[in-house]
């Protein structure tokens, strides 16, 4: 019984490795490109990020925000890389700009205009 | 104090739907298309067939650069378009996206080659730094910038639509 379940064990048995995806200096830029792959949305996606896509375009973007991380690239340089690129939808937040204002503006516009027409009706 | 209010709810509403029927309606609008001006970027890349050096000093002038692969089939699609441009003297060049040597150039060799020089950019490099995020894509280069791009098919209507305007805008391409 014991000789056959040792057997089963070898038999069955087989090793099981990963490969480290991406390679860091520190924990910090690993960190650093984690939280970034989750900001930026993939080029060729619906509206998956980075994190979430292997499209073959995600994994190029990927490796360049390692390369750009490496070369000592602050997050806002390597934002201002993508949106060259790619165009500001690359990024989830779009920045305050003279597309994007009203994007901004207007729930503070639809709020005093409910406020006021409340203020109203009370009286 | 009443009055503001009602101009206000009457005026958004109004501003509101003609926003988007106008958006609706614009019958200009291609989503793959790009007008932003950015340079080319620097590179050094192998020429498909000979495996000489490219660089940004052979691209001074303008030019079509597509972006195509022997794995893509929408390449296929547009080759013809590209040809009929090319006969036409449109300058293009070719930048083979992540494609085998031997694969490009079977495919290059059985339709046709419409392209001045073919840059062969394996890894995507060079892409990547242009913005693109498959195959096919156009871009217009003048003088070293990209000044119009296209994602997808290239045809007759898009080169109307797209091309042509910034082309008459520029005054580019004026022998043909």
């Amino acid at each position: 019984m014991i000789k056959s379940c040792i057997l089963l064990i070898l038999f069955f048995s087989f090793s099981i490795s990963a490969d480290i995806l991406y390679e860091f200096e520190n924990l910090e830029d690993e960190k650093r490109f984690y939280n970034l792959i989750k900001e930026v949305r993939c080029p060729k996606c619906t509206s998956g990020s980075l994190a979430s896509s292997n499209a073959p375009v995600s994994e190029d973007l990927k490796q360049k925000i390692i390369e750009l991380i490496k070369k000592g690239k602050t997050d806002k340089e390597i934002k201002v890389f993508l949106t060259s690129r790619f165009g500001n939808d690359v990024l989830y937040n779009p920045g305050f700009n003279q597309n994007t204002y009203f994007l901004w503006i207007a729930p503070i516009l639809f709020l005093i205009v409910g406020l006021m027409m409340f203020v109203i009706r009370k009286k | 104090m009443k009055v503001i209010l009602r101009a206000t709810l009457i005026t958004l509403p109004i501003l509101f739907f003609t926003f988007f029927y106008l958006y609706i309606n614009e019958d200009k609008y291609y989503p793959g298309a790009d007008f932003r001006t950015f340079e080319m970027p620097i590179f050094e890349i192998n020429n498909l067939y000979d495996g000489s050096n490219i660089s940004n000093n052979d691209l001074r002038g303008t030019y079509l650069i597509n972006v195509w692969a022997s794995w893509c089939i929408t390449c296929r699609v547009e080759h013809g378009f590209l040809s009929r441009l090319s006969n036409e003297g449109i300058p293009i060049i070719g930048l083979n996206y992540k494609d085998k040597k031997d694969d490009a150039i079977s495919w290059i060799t059985k339709f046709g080659d419409p392209y001045e020089l073919i840059i062969h950019d394996l890894k995507g490099e060079l892409a990547l730094d242009m913005g693109v995020t498959g195959a096919p894509e156009t871009f217009l280069l003048h003088n070293g910038n990209v000044i119009a791009q296209y994602r997808g098919e290239v045809n007759k209507m898009i080169w109307k639509d797209v091309f042509i305007p910034v082309i008459e805008k520029e005054e580019i391409f004026n022998n043909d």
